[in-house]
């Protein structure tokens, strides 16, 4: 190539068309931006969970786990005697609430210090004896310390359950120095005092177990299975991460392609400023062909520009990205922590794959954007790049093949998913890709048409929705681009909107007494600790209470799937129903949970592992696998692998007894419930309670499903924002391409105002028709969305639901930024001269 | 004899006093493309100008046109003097006086036959009851009624600048400028353009004035002038002219 | 002094302040038995110490020790209610010399003194002597299935280990071939000059030894002598003593000696001392002066790269001993996999007068080597 050439060219170019090359440096960094954001999360999310797993067990080549959330101790000398152990030693593990502060967490380790277990002191060993005897002594890493504003020395309140207890740092634990994404949050005490502060006496969490030199792994798993029996699985640190990934790809997959969606749009936008620039450039590659250069030579040359571009782009994508995660981490990161229980992410690390990958994407959408000009221009003869630039441009038969494509695509595609794609879990995703395809490749014909049908009746918006027909290739990309965000903005919202509207009739149906209360502890689904007896009596002997639902939750195990089970005691009136039932239910499901040892199953549960009424369905409990029969199926909408419910005393037949999780009260008709909840909280003052009205927790419900959404909504952002650059960007284009026809129009007399009036038309003319594409592509993605895609992955019933208000604002500000778009355009095209007609022909 | 001349220019549709124009050359030299030009074209006169390439044709075009201010000097247009109009008074005056004709055509690609034609009036803002009648006349005129819905494309090289000849005279302009209207069609075409234009100018009343290199063409004007190296003289084998006074 | 390097790393942080809660030696100790075979709470270290030569009857000959260690954490148990509430470790320590073969096998267990894990019985003067509960017991090391124990059986003691990661176990019964001594006044054992350094100690120089030993795979009768001691205490070393050799001697003639010698860092001896066991089973107690000890080879260990004494020359002029002491294998050292610091030497050796066999014995060298300084 000629290198010489290319940098000289490159520099004056830069010089002078920079707005070119700014938008394609911009739509490229915007692209990258998304994806690595979202990779960035992703990656860290699996990190924070894996950089936990291994600070904590790091040494454990097994650990064993329970299939309810905790299991007796007596299980640990059984591992001990178990031939191919080289060391095992005990935890206790609980989140437990930070008192005094909302979202204070702390993943609470109880230890045998004086087993092999590795703790990563920092400076002086925690003292033993200090550990054991010094009530509520607790190791801290420095990191929360220095967070907390806490030394050696300093006692500090801490809860689970309804249980307030007060821990004393004694020492600093350096998690970190064996995994540098382990959570700060991980603090680490004495087992027996854990288990006695927290009331939790005999149980343990988990057991880590190193092996003998030369054990098979495999052989030891299946030896400990067995020895140790029903009530727990023991896994290898690779299935712990195995199963984090599982329980998050649904979640991580749908923010990938909601990421890959505006890449998508970016290269749009490559593909047009690349079209654009080298538009204007074509004399200098008739030049270049006329003075020798060969057509592989021109090729390379725009190639290599275009690929120093997306090198710009994703250099300045990758910092960008990484704030984006930066400023996202903290949402996505409560959802996580909310909805899948897993680690916070802590921190965010920068691997050399994210630093690749955001390179790869950057370069790689660049050049990808640029083939189809790049070709189309290396493949003209060189008398075509002299002529003279005219306003005659044919447009060919392309667009009418592309719209046949466009109409044949979406059909093999909707035969493939009805004949198999259906049994498919990413059918949905092919067809929403497929659909997004469609619509760039019905665009141009659409364009074509609607420009051609268009009456002009006078110098305004027909005027200048006509002159976008002409520029076909231009137009019709950046009316795709649109159309692709558009479709994106418009899908999502609706099933957002549809989403909430679903879930608030649930709660509806979910959420019908008046007070909760639930410890401060039992974030979701959380922890194990619950309400002690003495709170369940003063709460419910209030005066004002007529009815008390109990329940008690935590996490089991049906197969392989991890699920929330509840154990529930209602004071229901007959005929009233606490669950949203789908319909096929046993004709009386309570009477069949009371009597018969009925489970309700969650909806995402049922289709998730393909259980209705009349199936059983086998939990593992300490006693093995057992068999519930199912009486009904229930809307549910939580994430993760699903739920499922019984009646609280079959519970405790099945697990053993445990403590109430939380209560519901009923009221007496005509209660002054605010007055209720403050008289519960006085009578119960300092308990790390959360003590909610039902209006209350209605709108925390809502507000965790918002804050679930937010990542979602700032993707979408994105993407609106690289289409928008794409106006800007076609706008500019057509002002210096059409320099002859606005010259034309301004030697028939007309104003730099009119010119600036019809470009702002086009502008919005592009916006209307990407909206109207966007439009019907938005309502069948959203339909993707609730019937295929929700269904797939997440097991949800949506019912559709527009908000009308909300799509209409969409659609102004949709056509509000085209407008915004076209102004600089405009204003450049305003300046055009009519003596711009014919200097050349001086 | 001074104010003689000073009320015939008044009279004349178009008139250069004195003009100069110079262009900064990239070197950053003036380059002059005209000196001095000072002449009056009266109503209903048919003038061509011949010279050569490069000889500032097109920059007396444009400056007849408003597009383009003079260096030096003054234009005139129905007796108004250009340089005292701000851009959009020279705008508007050359909307509502004057036509172009160009020897590429420039007729734009996405519209019509007639919506071509129909462009000034769309650009000014007339009501279609007002031009309507009008496109349908030139078009008749012309022999391309059958033909105004069709797109430009399709039109041959002598259609597309009847075309343009119908654009440029449908507001009744006073003035039409044609900068090389047949430079671009062969020479059967080229003659019936220049008859169909000629013919109209006279029918409507118009002043004409139109640059050519071609002798058989400007034989066709009443009067031919002839610009060498920016300076313009009756040309010797034309009538004599009535008015320009080259000083 | 004694027996038992353990240099618990964990445990060299005891909280200094809780020392004083601790129960000291006392020379006026009242000595109660069989009660005191079991454990004292409260005073931070006890140990259960059995060393011995057996002989199988194919006539191999063994070494073998075997050692639970009780390692105070807490004087008194605190009040938490949960299964895992310890004052007190457990450590055993057990290891074979296979004679023969040049071979030492070392074993090891540590765990917190719960009834999950293991633990110290206590004596009850209801039970009768059938039903007498263990003294101490443990897991096994983790993979090995069953327990080590420590019983009394009415007149000596019964003991049992296994390790399957080491291919080793035994179970032994002893009986007393002589009485039980004490090792000083009343069993009370200065080991400073001062006396602010003592421990309560008694032992059992003749046990008569017989079971089962079983090293990869293959299984022994056993038969031999073996010594017990058992000692407990709060603090024995002062600051600037590094370590001790100490020596169990069983002479052919029916005399036994007891021998230890305190070493400072600059390795001059700081504090030695004795016990002469007569035939009659009475006792006379050495003072430093009364024998001389001098270490005549050397042998460093190519794991720690301690260099340890391995042939010494006792005289004791009053008894009229001038014995060499001979190890019968260089690697008896036994190295700590739990508390990666700790190793020591504790092996089976011969005695010569003359060049003439007169008897057997036990060595423990201990504070040899880097960062082996015994905590205890």
């Amino acid at each position: 190539m000629m290198r010489r050439y290319f940098v000289t060219a490159m520099a004056a170019h830069l010089r002078t068309g920079g707005s070119l090359y700014l938008l394609t440096i911009l739509g490229v960094a915007l692209g990258v931006a998304a994806v690595l954001s979202i990779q960035i999360i992703n990656r860290n999310a699996i990190a924070a969970f894996a950089g936990s797993v291994k600070a904590v067990s790091g040494e454990a080549a097994l650990s064993v786990l329970g299939y309810t959330p905790s299991f007796p101790e007596d299980l640990y000398p059984r591992v001990l005697s178990t031939p191919g152990v080289q060391a095992a030693w005990p935890l206790w593990r609980a989140a437990v609430a930070l008192s005094g502060r909302d979202d204070g967490m702390l993943d609470l380790i109880g230890v045998d210090f004086f087993t092999p277990v590795d703790i990563p002191w920092q400076g002086e060993p925690g003292d033993p004896a200090a550990a054991l005897s010094q009530p509520g002594w607790v190791a801290l890493t420095p990191l929360l310390a220095e967070q907390m504003g806490w030394r050696v020395g300093d006692a500090f309140t801490v809860s689970r359950g309804s249980r307030l207890v007060r821990l004393t740092v004694g020492a600093l634990v350096d998690f970190h120095a064996l995994n540098p994404l382990a959570s700060p949050k991980l603090a680490v005490m004495d087992i027996a005092q854990a288990q006695s502060l927290f009331g939790d006496a005999g149980a343990i969490h988990q057991i880590d177990i190193k092996l003998a030199a030369g054990a098979d792994t495999a052989a030891m798993r299946t030896r400990l299975q067995e020895h140790l029996g029903p009530a727990v699985r023991v896994v290898t640190p690779e299935q712990r991460e195995a199963q984090a990934k599982g329980l998050l790809s649904a979640f991580q997959l749908n923010l990938t392609a909601l990421s890959l969606i505006s890449l998508f749009v970016g290269v749009f936008l490559v593909y047009s400023s690349t079209q654009a620039a080298l538009v204007r450039r074509r004399e200098e590659f008739g030049l270049l062909r006329s003075l020798g250069a060969t057509r592989r030579q021109v090729f390379a040359l725009i190639i290599t520009e275009v690929g120093l571009l997306g090198g710009l782009g994703a250099a300045l994508g990758l910092p960008l990205g990484y704030g984006v995660a930066q400023a996202n981490v903290r949402v996505v990161s409560a959802t996580l922590s909310n909805l899948y229980l897993l680690e916070e992410i802590a921190r965010l690390e920068m691997t050399t794959w994210l630093y690749a990958l955001g390179i790869v994407i950057g370069v790689g959408g660049a050049v990808v954007g640029a083939l189809l000009p790049a070709l189309d221009m290396a493949r003209r003869d060189t008398r075509a790049l002299l002529s003279a630039f005219t306003l005659h441009e044919t447009v060919g038969s392309l667009a009418l093949r592309l719209f046949a494509l466009g109409v044949a695509l979406p059909l093999t595609a909707a035969v493939w998913y009805g004949l198999h794609g259906r049994h498919w879990q990413h059918a949905g995703f092919v067809l929403a890709v497929v659909l997004l395809f469609t619509l760039p490749l019905l665009t141009p014909l659409l364009v074509r048409e609607l420009c051609a049908r268009i009456r002009v009746r006078g110098f305004g918006l027909g005027y200048s929705l006509k002159g976008l027909g002409v520029r076909l290739q231009t137009t019709s990309v950046a009316v795709a681009s649109l159309a692709v965000a558009v479709s994106m903005l418009i899908g999502i919202t609706l099933m957002i909107g549809s989403f909430r509207q679903t879930l608030s009739v649930w709660i509806g149906t979910s959420i019908q007494a008046d007070v909760y209360i639930a410890p401060a502890s039992w974030r979701g689904t959380g922890s194990d600790g619950g309400l002690e007896p003495h709170v369940m009596a003063t709460a419910t002997s209030h005066p004002a209470v007529q009815a008390v639902d109990r329940l008690r939750r935590f996490h089991g195990y049906t197969g392989g799937r991890r699920i929330s089970i509840s154990g529930v005691e209602m004071d229901l009136a007959p005929g009233r129903s606490r669950f949203p039932f789908l319909p096929g239910a046993l004709p009386n499901p309570y009477g069949a949970m009371r009597e018969r040892r009925g489970v309700f199953v969650g909806e995402t549960l049922a289709r998730k592992a393909g259980v209705w009424v009349g199936d059983t369905l086998p939990i593992h409990t300490p006693i093995g696998v057992q068999r519930f029969p199912i009486a009904a199926v229930y809307y549910d909408y939580s994430a993760g692998d699903g739920a499922a419910a019984m009646d609280l005393r079959t519970m405790t037949q099945a697990f053993g007894p445990g403590p109430v999780s939380s209560t519901a009260l009923y009221l007496r008709p005509g209660t002054d419930v605010a007055a209720v909840v403050e008289e519960l909280q006085a009578a119960l003052p300092d308990a790390p309670l959360e003590i909610r009205s039902n209006r209350r927790l209605r709108e925390e419900v809502l507000a965790i499903f918002d804050q679930t959404f937010a990542i979602t909504r700032l993707l979408q952002f994105m993407s609106l924002l690289i289409a928008v650059c794409g106006i800007a960007l076609m706008l500019l284009v057509l002002a210096r391409e059409q320099v002859s026809e606005l010259a034309l129009c301004r030697s028939l007399g007309a104003r730099g105002r009119q010119l600036f009036g019809v470009f702002v038309g086009k502008g919005l003319s592009m916006g209307v028709m990407g909206l109207a594409l966007g439009s019907v592509g938005g309502v069948l993605l959203a339909g993707l969305l609730i019937y295929v895609i929700n269904r797939a992955y997440f097991g949800w019933t949506i019912q559709p639901y527009v908000d009308w208000g909300l799509i209409a604002q969409q659609a102004a500000t949709i056509l509000g930024a085209a407008v915004l778009a076209s102004l600089y355009p405009a204003l450049r095209a305003r300046q055009t001269s009519a003596v711009a007609l014919s200097r050349d022909d001086l | 004899m001074e104010s003689q001349q000073i009320a015939d220019n008044a009279a004349a549709v178009l008139a250069f006093d004195a003009v100069g124009k110079a262009y900064a050359a990239p070197s950053g030299e003036q380059r002059h493309v005209l000196h001095d030009v000072s002449f009056a074209a009266p109503a209903g006169r048919r003038i061509a100008i011949v010279g050569r390439s490069g000889s500032g044709k097109s920059t007396l075009l444009h400056l007849a046109a408003g597009i383009d201010v003079p260096t030096r000097g003054d234009v005139r247009v129905m007796g108004r003097s250009l340089a005292e109009m701000s851009e959009t008074a020279r705008t508007t005056l050359r909307r509502d006086h004057v036509g172009l004709v160009f020897q590429f055509f420039y007729l734009m690609p996405h519209l019509s036959v007639h919506d071509n034609v129909a462009l000034p009036a769309l650009i000014a803002g007339d009501k279609p009851r007002q031009f309507e009648p009008r496109v349908a006349q030139l078009l008749d005129r012309v022999g391309l009624s059958d033909r105004a819905h069709e797109r430009v494309q399709k039109l041959s090289g002598g259609e597309m600048q009847r075309v343009a000849i119908c654009r440029a005279l449908l507001r009744r302009p006073h003035l039409l400028l044609a900068d090389e209207p047949t430079g671009n069609l062969d020479d059967e075409n080229g003659w019936r353009v220049m008859e169909l234009m000629l013919s109209l100018v006279a029918e409507e009343g118009g002043t004409l004035i139109f640059v050519t290199h071609s002798r058989e063409v400007s034989g066709l004007a009443d009067e031919v002038w002839r610009l060498h190296s920016g300076v313009l003289s009756p040309h010797a084998e034309a009538e004599a002219p009535a008015a320009p006074q080259p000083s | 002094m004694k027996r038992a390097a353990i240099a618990l790393l964990i445990l060299a942080v005891l909280n200094p302040a809780a020392a004083n809660d601790w129960k000291r030696a006392q020379p006026d100790y009242a000595w109660s038995f069989p009660r005191d075979h079991w454990a004292h709470a409260g005073y931070k270290t006890e140990w259960w110490y059995f060393t011995g030569h057996l002989q199988a009857e194919d006539g191999r000959r063994f070494g073998y020790q075997f050692t639970f260690f009780r390692v105070g954490v807490l004087p008194a148990a605190p009040h938490t209610d949960s299964a895992w509430t310890a004052r007190d470790l457990i450590m055993g320590h057990a290891a074979v010399s296979d004679l023969d073969r040049n071979d030492h096998r070392f074993s090891e267990v540590i765990y917190r003194a719960i009834p999950l894990l293991g633990g110290f019985g206590a004596w009850s003067q209801r039970a009768s002597e059938a039903s007498l509960p263990l003294i101490a017991w443990s897991r096994a090391p983790a993979g090995t299935p069953g327990k080590w124990r420590l019983a009394w059986n009415g007149s000596g003691f019964d003991f049992d280990m296994r390790d399957d990661a080491q291919a080793l176990s035994f179970s032994l019964s002893t009986r007393p071939g002589k009485p039980l001594i004490f090792q000083g006044p009343n069993g009370f054992s200065r080991k400073t000059q001062s006396g602010s350094g003592a421990s309560l100690y008694y032992s059992f120089t003749r046990l008569q030894t017989s079971g089962q030993l079983s090293l990869d795979g293959q299984t022994w009768q056993v038969s031999g002598e073996s010594w017990m001691d058992k000692e407990f205490f709060t603090s024995v070393l002062s600051p600037h003593q590094l370590g001790w050799d100490w020596f169990s001697l069983q002479l052919d003639d029916r005399r036994e000696v007891m021998l230890f010698l305190l070493r400072r860092e600059d390795g001059i001896i700081d504090f030695a001392s004795g016990t002469v066991v007569h035939p009659d089973g009475s006792t006379t107690y050495l003072d430093g002066s009364a024998f001389t000890v001098t270490s005549q080879a050397r042998w460093q260990s190519p794991h720690t790269e301690g260099v340890y004494p391995s042939r010494w020359r006792l005289t004791i002029p009053r008894e009229q001993l001038d014995l060499e002491i001979v190890v019968e294998m260089a690697d008896q050292e036994n190295r700590s996999r739990l508390i990666g610091t700790l190793h020591y030497w504790e092996g089976a050796v011969r005695l010569l007068q003359n060049r003439l066999p007169v008897g057997k014995g036990y060595v423990e060298l201990t504070g040899y080597g880097t960062s082996s300084r015994p905590a205890l």
